[in-house]
């Protein structure tokens, strides 16, 4: 099954903290976003394999934007 | 006026009327954005 | 000859002799400001001038608010004319993007929420014994919003204000502190957990360029006390959202914000005499501000704990707290929060709604405040 993990705010990628392949468990912090001046770490939504990244750092993003694609295993 | 009558009038009609007025502008935005809704091509 | 030397000498001397226990004491308290500022990230832009103001003025003999003294030239430049908390507000106003309110009207009546710590810290000021218009400038400290209580404070209690500016600034950057035990004790972990999902609603240019102009004609016939204060914000957010006017947008952000914020702080500075500040009623007052925005606090948490039910869970009653104006420290103290007791829950667009809200929100307070005092003859 694939969850898609989706922007929840506008901002700027600061750090990108997985890659292709890598195995997460549910709320580990996957990534950094910068916006109004606050560095907000995003958790994963579920455990899983990270199957597609959305977003490299410093790219500028909005709400609901891609970010990554978890396929969760069954 | 003595304290009490004042304070009293205050808290009601001050804390009272910044709600309604606050209320009333909330009704008007969403008013506002009915007659004028966001198109993508802005 | 003798003579003259003496008295030449007793020129450098007679600072020293001048020096009473209350000047010292206020450079100590100058210097703690400028502490705070400095190390502590205490709001530096303000508290660096004003300690450092304070310290100026209480150097005896050096007569700066004296007339023809060059503080005093600043403080009857823009504060006795009201000039300089305005001119920030064009500043704050173009600087301030509203679209989150917008997006979601209902967040005005957690602005709204936000402001009840103004007029509950008023009744108990006056409860205390407190006059009625210092217990009105007392009641604003809890507005959270430094142009505000310096506009209304300046206008019908000057004498409090070096201790309202100083309460109102320092517990701006204490919100991190003062907030979240708050917000734990009157939320449950069931309300705390509320997940709200930010969406890409948009608002449209003509509503964003109407929303300055609808707020400042509706809020001036209701609450015309207030228009200067209402007036030179949305002046400054209609600039920005016009986009037509950007030379004056940035430099109302910007150059005019920081020039002003400079002068503004030194004058506030200037009236921290040792004999106006070191009374007991400076203590009361530093104390019900605290107060003030704690009440300011429990009530956006309670409208909050209201929507939750209301909305049937959809609303997290924790951004009630950021219905304060303290813009926008009290918005990333919403999104740790959230995010502290779920962490699937990102809270941040909504508090920033709840803020700016707030902004509107201690404005239209002020303004209704006065205009309900002119009513009653008291000004």
């Amino acid at each position: 099954m694939k969850i898609e993990l989706t922007s929840p705010i506008p901002g700027k990628i600061m750090k990108v903290l997985v890659s292709l392949g890598d195995v997460v468990n549910e709320d580990d912090e996957v990534m950094k976003i910068e916006s109004m001046k606050m560095e907000n770490p995003i958790y994963a939504p579920a455990a899983g394999t990270i199957t597609a990244i959305g977003v490299k750092e410093n790219d500028e993003i909005e709400v609901d934007d891609l970010l990554l694609v978890i396929e969760v295993a069954s | 006026m003595d304290k009490w009558t004042f304070g009293v009038t205050m808290l009601v009609v001050g804390m009272g009327g910044t709600l309604l007025t606050l209320g009333i502008m909330s009704l008007i935005i969403a008013l506002l954005k009915k007659i004028f809704p966001y198109k993508k091509e802005e | 000859m003798l003579e003259a030397f003496a008295n030449g000498f007793s020129g450098l001397l007679a600072g020293f002799l001048h020096l009473q226990i209350s000047n010292v004491v206020m450079i100590i308290v100058g210097c703690v400001l400028l502490y705070l500022g400095i190390k502590k990230d205490f709001e530096p832009l303000l508290l660096v001038p004003i300690g450092f103001g304070c310290i100026l003025v209480n150097i005896p003999l050096a007569n700066l608010m004296e007339p023809h003294g060059f503080l005093r030239t600043i403080y009857d430049a823009g504060i006795m004319t009201e000039l300089f908390p305005l001119l920030i507000f064009v500043g704050i106003g173009a600087m301030t993007d509203f679209t989150p309110v917008l997006e979601n009207p209902v967040t005005f009546l957690l602005g709204a929420a936000g402001q009840c710590g103004i007029f509950l810290t008023l009744a108990l000021a006056l409860t205390l014994g407190f006059t009625k218009l210092d217990a009105v400038a007392i009641g604003v400290i809890g507005a959270c919003d430094g142009p505000t209580a310096i506009y209304v404070t300046a206008k019908y209690a000057p004498h409090l204000l070096g201790a309202v500016s100083v309460a109102a600034y320092s517990y701006m950057s204490l919100v991190p502190v003062i907030q979240p035990p708050i917000m734990r004790a009157l939320t449950t972990e069931k309300e705390r957990m509320a997940v709200m999902r930010a969406t890409r609603k948009s608002v449209s240019k003509t509503t964003r360029l109407l929303f300055p102009l609808v707020i400042t004609i509706l809020g001036g016939l209701i609450a015309p006390m207030g228009l200067p204060l209402l007036g030179t914000i949305m002046l400054g957010n209609l600039m920005r959202e016009c986009g037509a006017v950007e030379r004056l947008t940035k430099a109302s952000a910007n150059e005019i914000a920081n020039v002003v914020t400079l002068l503004l702080g030194i004058s506030i500075g200037a009236t921290m005499d040792g004999k106006i500040f070191l009374q007991t009623q400076t203590l009361i007052v530093l104390a019900l501000g605290f107060i003030a925005i704690c009440l300011d606090t429990a009530c956006g948490v309670f409208l909050g704990k209201f929507l939750y039910v209301a909305s049937k869970g959809k609303i997290n009653p924790l951004i009630g707290a950021a219905g304060i104006s303290a813009f926008p420290m009290s918005a990333r103290v919403v999104m740790k929060e959230g995010q502290k007791y779920n962490k699937k829950n990102y809270l941040l667009m909504h508090a920033m709604g709840a803020n700016a809200a707030g902004q509107i929100g201690s404005v239209i307070a002020a303004a209704v405040m006065l205009s309900v005092l002119k009513g009653m003859g008291i000004i």
